[in-house]
């Protein structure tokens, strides 16, 4: 204890010291010495570090959402993976996923298109039963009028398919954009999503785009997406394969986001999709149909 | 596998869910408690199609063999739509002229947002095209009318053209600086006003557009309504009366910049500005194909 007390001694004799115990009325303090004229050194300054990020997002995103990022690789080596990183946008890449929505337009693209050429002959069609098989009374038998009633065997359908059956309907536009939106960000959320920044490969054999894939754990399926025209090493290593599909960016659709594991996509896939996907989000209704010429509504004014 | 096994509390446990480890089974104290759930009702089967046994229809007479009358029978009392007598509420309702109605408080809303351009005359071009009005012309619409909810905050200077127009809304309009007029368009010139783009892919000219029916002619003849037909100089005075009335001071719009903008007016018999009737637009090469001959020029100038 009075080790302990010699100790808090020591440490408040070093922070105040025995001035504090003084009475007296503190010393002004000196006045300060006048400075010789130096420039004051100013401190060293790093040299700037080339910003990681290769693509920012084109359409503004509005606070207090704030863009994705993913890692853009390249398909020129199989371990060329961390070439910088890409922006992406939260309305697009980062939607709540939406099991339904993705349900729904995944049936309609396997539906919308459907005819059932499936069709039976009624009665009225199949061959015969027009005479009527016996009188009516007094034969012991049931009474019948046709021979090809649903009734008889070799007689007609009654409520059998009636085809062509079309089965077409169309979902709101928006539904589908959205089914394209929540699909993106799925993928982009399971690590599904590379990005790349072209399609440039050094040869065009199939064995070194299976050899890549492998090498980077792509999956059993990849789809491949570009906006522009494809190169000719990559459509040919493609052509070669099962497993990895090229689709423009226009045919890019929700059933073969679903049906293949990994997707790859160009940046420019990337600023296209961007677009075409939040266009939708500020438009006008449709008075005539998007192919004719339309304006678009001028975007909002910024509050002063 | 793992879900089967372990004891009653832990099966409890996980299959309420990852998050549910925190929350009590009785709920949080001070929380509503849930209702606890009650036994399932039996199902109903019957088994077969629709339902089994008698399939919803009920027991024998006319509701189970589906021989129900008419829709409205009432069992030989005289029904309800006959003991009501006949009045004429909707006689002629598809030859009624009607107007939808286009507010102060929407215009000036469209003008903030930039959807319409005050800077320019104001059509019903413009108004379908930043969708600020839905114009049906096969139901019946003639066009639209100005309606006066808005006028105390309506603070634009434009040019607008309608169909209708009520007194206060012209008073509003003009005590900004603005120019009002009414004017006709037939079915036919009001359907191709609205969509523009459809009819000029049609490839056909454009024809003149007609003038009011009888009816008509009164309400657009007169300069109380700012119409189009009437005298300028007796539009100027009714401009002068409608400021005395309201009390305001009106502007003098010849000392205005956009003076040229504000006076530009339509002809009786031209559907758009800038393009004359018997005109030929071609979208696609951008061409305006003209008539030259002269019989065709003396039908669309009259």
């Amino acid at each position: 204890m009075i080790r302990a007390g010699a100790a808090a001694l020591r440490a408040w004799s070093k922070a105040r010291g025995w001035a504090a115990l003084s009475t007296a009325p503190p010393a002004p303090p000196a006045a300060p010495e006048p400075r010789r004229e130096e420039p004051p050194v100013p401190p060293p300054v790093p040299p700037p570090v080339p910003s990681p990020v290769l693509r920012s997002c084109r359409v503004p995103v509005v606070p207090p959402l704030s863009p994705l990022q993913a890692w853009v690789g390249s398909l020129r080596h199989p371990e060329d993976t961390l070439r910088g990183l890409a922006d992406l946008h939260p309305d697009v890449f980062g939607v709540s996923p939406r099991l339904d929505i993705l349900h729904t337009v995944a049936t309609w693209q396997r539906n919308y298109k459907r005819i059932s050429h499936a069709r039976v002959r009624s009665r009225a069609e199949v061959r015969g039963g027009g005479r009527k098989p016996w009188r009516q009374k007094g034969s012991g038998r049931a009474r019948h009028g046709s021979a090809r009633s649903p009734l008889w065997r070799g007689g007609g359908i009654a409520h059998g398919p009636r085809g062509p059956t079309s089965y077409f309907y169309m979902l709101p536009m928006r539904v589908r954009v959205l089914g394209l939106k929540v699909a993106l960000s799925a993928k982009l959320m399971q690590d599904e999503l590379h990005l790349v920044d072209s399609l440039e490969m050094p040869s065009g054999d199939p064995r070194y785009l299976q050899e890549l894939a492998r090498a980077r754990r792509w999956g059993h399926s990849v789809l491949v997406v570009d906006s522009d025209e494809f190169p000719e090493n990559i459509i040919a290593a493609a052509s070669g394969l099962k497993s990895i599909t090229l689709i423009p960016a226009l045919g890019l659709n929700v059933h073969s986001l679903l049906k293949h594991q990994t997707l790859v996509l160009t940046l420019g896939a990337v600023t296209f999709l961007e677009q075409r996907l939040l266009w939708h989000e500020s438009r006008y209704s449709p008075l005539v149909p998007f192919s004719l010429p339309h304006r678009d509504p001028p975007p909002p004014p910024r509050a002063a | 596998r793992g879900a089967l096994g372990g004891s009653g509390h832990e099966r409890e446990r996980r299959a309420a869910g990852p998050g549910a480890a925190a929350l009590p089974a009785q709920g949080l104290p001070g929380q509503p408690q849930a209702q606890p759930r009650l036994q399932k009702a039996e199902r109903r089967r019957g088994r077969g199609r629709y339902g089994g046994r008698k399939c919803g229809r009920g027991h024998k007479g006319e509701r189970q063999r589906g021989n129900r009358p008419r829709l409205g029978f009432e069992g030989g009392q005289t029904p309800f739509y006959l003991a009501i007598p006949k009045y004429g509420f909707n006689e002629g309702h598809s030859l009624r002229r009607q107007y939808q109605p286009l507010s102060l408080q929407r215009l000036q809303y469209l003008i903030d947002l930039g959807r319409v351009d005050p800077t320019q005359p104001i059509d019903l071009t413009q108004l379908t095209n930043a969708r600020g009005v839905t114009v049906q012309p096969l139901k019946r619409d003639y066009g639209i009318q100005l309606v006066e909810e808005g006028a105390d905050i309506f603070a634009a200077k434009v040019n607008i053209e309608v169909q209708r127009a009520s007194e206060l809304a012209i008073a509003a309009i003009e005590k900004n600086g603005g120019v009002v007029t009414t004017s006709f368009y037939d079915p036919r010139s009001l359907e191709i006003l609205c969509k523009p783009v459809v009819f000029f892919l049609r490839g056909k000219p454009i024809p003149k557009r007609m003038l009011p029916p009888e009816d008509l002619v009164r309400y657009y003849t007169d300069p109380r309504n700012r119409g189009y037909l009437a005298d300028p100089s007796k539009v100027a005075e009714a401009r002068l009366e409608l400021a005395k009335k309201y009390g305001y001071v009106l502007p003098d719009i010849t000392k205005d910049e956009l003076f040229k903008m504000l006076s530009a007016r339509k002809d009786p018999r031209q559907i758009f500005f800038g393009l004359a009737p018997g005109w030929i637009v071609n979208l696609a090469d951008k061409k305006i194909l003209k008539p030259t001959d002269e019989s065709l020029l003396k039908y669309y100038s009259s």
